[in-house]
């Protein structure tokens, strides 16, 4: 027996189809041949074929010990074949599977947008293991292992190039689907896509270790992290199902009345309003997670909608955190500026200090002579010199002239203060002991600085902070240029935990920094917001929002994404509770009866979950054209502003 | 000594979050599970079990037996 039920309730679909058409073949025998014996025949089999997988839930909830909706509706059901009401026990079996069948589908849509990222987890994996290449499922890989990735392959494992030259799609991880160029040191994603080369990648971290893995975590930790609405509705839902079973028999010992009482059962689950927040949640979430946007959970969301003030910590927020070479001023009229970069090129190439980086970038990019440097010599905290070409050449600080005893004239001087009065950290080249020209170098406003804060404003943020550690000048400028203006300079982190403080006095604040440093004044804020694939983990352990992407606009879209979510959340709790409201209001007058009842809590439960799956398409228009116009290299890469 | 496995299954058929508490339960019968939780918003089924009283596929077939197609993931 249980194995027939079991066949017809494996093909839901099949299920519903077959029940629908002998419901059709009753109604037209009841219309064709009134009184005929097939027409009660037809529904009762219509009944048992949409009833039989409800039945059967329901039976193993009873051996559980336990009282569902699957019961309520095979009482209901069975009651109403008894009662003689065929027509009403086929057409609410049938609903109930139907809207069941519908549901599941719909539902499905609304995680759809996790699925996608766990589908983006790697399988398998080709290692070097002594010296021949073994497939293996991709967590079985130990790091320190070397991973061969070919064209086209997704990555298996989190890991950093050792050889060969490839362009990855990391759209999985940060949202972003520009390809990113990686060459040997680079680091790698598991679950990003490479075109292009061959790569050879030592894995650093495997399986669920992966920053996929870690992520796809976060995104179902905060889609399981309950919103305070949420609890109140679960534990409401906890008691409405055998409150109405208990009205329903009270009913049925005060009025006789088996047909209400029957009609009571089949309203007794209280489907939309219990779902009504979670998808609303998981959607929203889902969706923002596709954009490299983590939002750590409903409550979050809740406060991230309503967020009217944004404190940045510049550095690695506004600014791209690296810093560039900004001036390359000659102070002697026979040396070009040209000249002055790739003499001290040549020397910093030697060099790992972090400013040596910088310079010999720029020399590559402006198309210097690559010049050899010999003898190298490193001057802690001030600086370096080497022979280029049989010429002495020193690149450093003032003190570090002083020290070889190379002059600085006033002229010089001059030059320095104006560089370091614009926030710039100014390097002194020398040749043969007299200063040639000066190498100033300043951290890079993001590409999308001024549209992201613009965005904010349209998105009404009203008060828009810079809180810095850096100097007045050096923040100002970048509040100028990206349309920020109120400024806090010169702070230390716990200067900038009590601004932050300062600033909730008058209105809910969201903090953005990247930065260890950060931490405190991100944990205090409303909501704080880790930035950046650079964040750093403290800063991203912290936060209540992660944004991978590195784009200031995410700011914007993080807020949209959340008024969105709530907005369609608050749509479905009204939805709900007025189901239930008219429901009950209906059966008691007697204007609504079981097929009815199960019709419109079925199309409720459904609306609920259509609306949420409509968080799903937001701002789908938007990145499309984005990635179209990258596409077709209309845009040209804005060249980087240095500020 | 028998060492306490965790194993994550994933299921998408979840559609009312009644079949929580039931899946849950289930589970928890089962010989050598030491815990089960089941989260409704994103289908995911975790168990934490003595892999050599009841394996992987053990749990799956629970899960199927009250209603629900689950597969078992790396994570």
């Amino acid at each position: 027996m249980s194995k027939l039920f079991r066949s017809l309730s494996r093909n839901r679909w099949r299920t519903v189809a077959v029940s629908a058409q002998l419901i059709v073949l009753g109604g037209i025998s009841g219309w064709m041949w009134p009184g005929n014996r097939s027409y009660p025949l037809f529904l009762v089999a219509a009944s048992v074929v949409a009833g039989a997988d409800i039945a059967r839930r329901a039976l193993a909830d009873l051996r559980m010990r336990r009282i569902g909706i699957e019961a309520l509706v095979s009482v209901a059901a069975t009651g109403a074949i008894l009662l003689g009401e065929v027509w009403e026990a086929a057409a609410v079996t049938f609903l109930f599977q139907a809207g069941a069948t519908l549901e599941q589908v719909t539902l499905r849509r609304t995680r759809r947008a996790l699925t996608h990222l766990v589908d983006m987890a790697p399988t398998t994996a080709i290692v070097v293991r002594e010296g021949s290449h073994v497939e293996v499922p991709a967590a079985q890989v130990t790091s320190g292992e070397t991973v061969l990735v070919k064209p086209g392959a997704r990555i298996p494992v989190d890991g950093q190039v050792v050889e060969g030259r490839a362009w990855t799609d990391e759209s999985s991880i940060t949202g972003e689907s520009t390809p990113v160029a990686k060459e040997p040191a680079d680091v790698v994603y598991a679950g990003t896509v490479t075109t292009g080369g061959l790569l050879r990648v030592e894995a650093t971290a495997t399986g669920s270790d992966t920053t996929l893995a870690r992520i796809i975590a976060r995104v179902e930790e905060a889609q399981e992290a309950k919103a305070p609405a949420q609890r109140f509705i679960e534990k409401f839902g906890r008691w409405y199902t055998p409150a109405v079973a208990g009205a329903a028999l009270i009913a049925f010992a005060v009025s006789r009345d088996a047909h209400l009482a029957l009609t009571l059962l089949v309203i007794g689950c209280p489907g939309a309003l219990v779902i009504s927040i979670p998808v609303s949640i998981v959607a929203g979430i889902g969706r923002a997670a596709q954009a490299g946007i983590l939002i750590k959970g409903g409550e979050h969301l809740e406060t991230t909608a309503r967020i009217d003030t944004v404190a940045f910590d510049k550095t690695g927020t506004l600014t791209t955190g690296e810093f560039q070479v900004a001036d390359v001023v000659p102070v002697i009229d026979q040396v070009s500026a040209d000249r002055v970069l790739a003499l001290a090129a040549a020397v910093e190439t030697l060099s790992e200090h972090p400013l040596a980086g910088p310079v010999v970038d720029a020399a590559q990019s402006r198309g210097s002579a690559q010049l050899e440097a010999e003898g190298f010599a490193q001057h802690a905290g001030r600086g370096v010199s080497a022979q280029v070409a049989g010429t002495s050449v020193a690149v450093g600080s003032e003190r570090l002239m002083s020290e070889l005893g190379v002059e600085v004239s006033p002229d010089v001087a001059r030059i320095l203060d104006r560089l370091t009065g614009e926030g710039k950290t100014a390097l002194l080249v020398a040749a043969e002991n007299r200063v040639i020209g000066v190498v100033a170098m300043a951290d890079t406003l993001r590409d999308d600085a001024a549209t992201g804060v613009s965005r904010l404003h349209r998105a009404g943020v009203t008060r828009l902070w810079i809180l810095t550690g850096d100097s007045e000048r050096v923040a100002s400028r970048v509040a100028t240029a990206s349309g920020i203006s109120e400024v806090k300079a010169g702070l230390l982190p716990e200067d900038k935990l009590a601004a932050v403080q300062e600033l909730q006095a008058t209105g809910l604040v969201a903090m953005v920094g990247d930065g260890v440093n950060d931490a405190p004044a991100l944990a205090a804020a409303d909501v704080g917001v880790a930035f950046g694939p650079g964040a750093t983990a403290v800063a991203a352990e912290t936060a209540d929002v992660a944004i991978l992407s590195g784009r200031v606009e995410a700011i914007a879209d993080a807020i949209e994404y959340a008024r969105a979510t709530t907005r369609n959340l608050r749509q479905n709790v009204v939805v709900s509770i007025a189901t239930v409201g008219l429901l009950l209001t209906g059966v008691l007058a007697g204007e609504v009866h079981m097929a009815g009842g199960m019709l419109i809590h079925q199309l409720s439960v459904l609306v609920v979950i259509v609306n949420a799956a409509r968080l799903l398409r937001l701002g789908r228009r938007k990145t499309k054209s984005r990635t179209e116009t990258i596409m077709e290299g209309s845009v040209p890469r804005p060249r980087d502003l240095v500020v | 000594m028998s060492t306490i496995t965790k194993t994550v299954l994933r299921s998408d058929e979840f559609s009312c979050p009644s079949c929580v508490s039931k899946i849950e339960a289930k589970l928890a019968d089962l010989p050598g599970v030491v815990s089960a939780q089941v989260h409704f918003t994103t289908g995911r089924i975790e168990v934490e079990h003595v892999a050599d009283e009841t394996t992987v596929d053990d749990l799956v077939s629970a899960v199927d037996q009250v209603g629900y197609l689950a597969v078992p993931q790396a994570f």
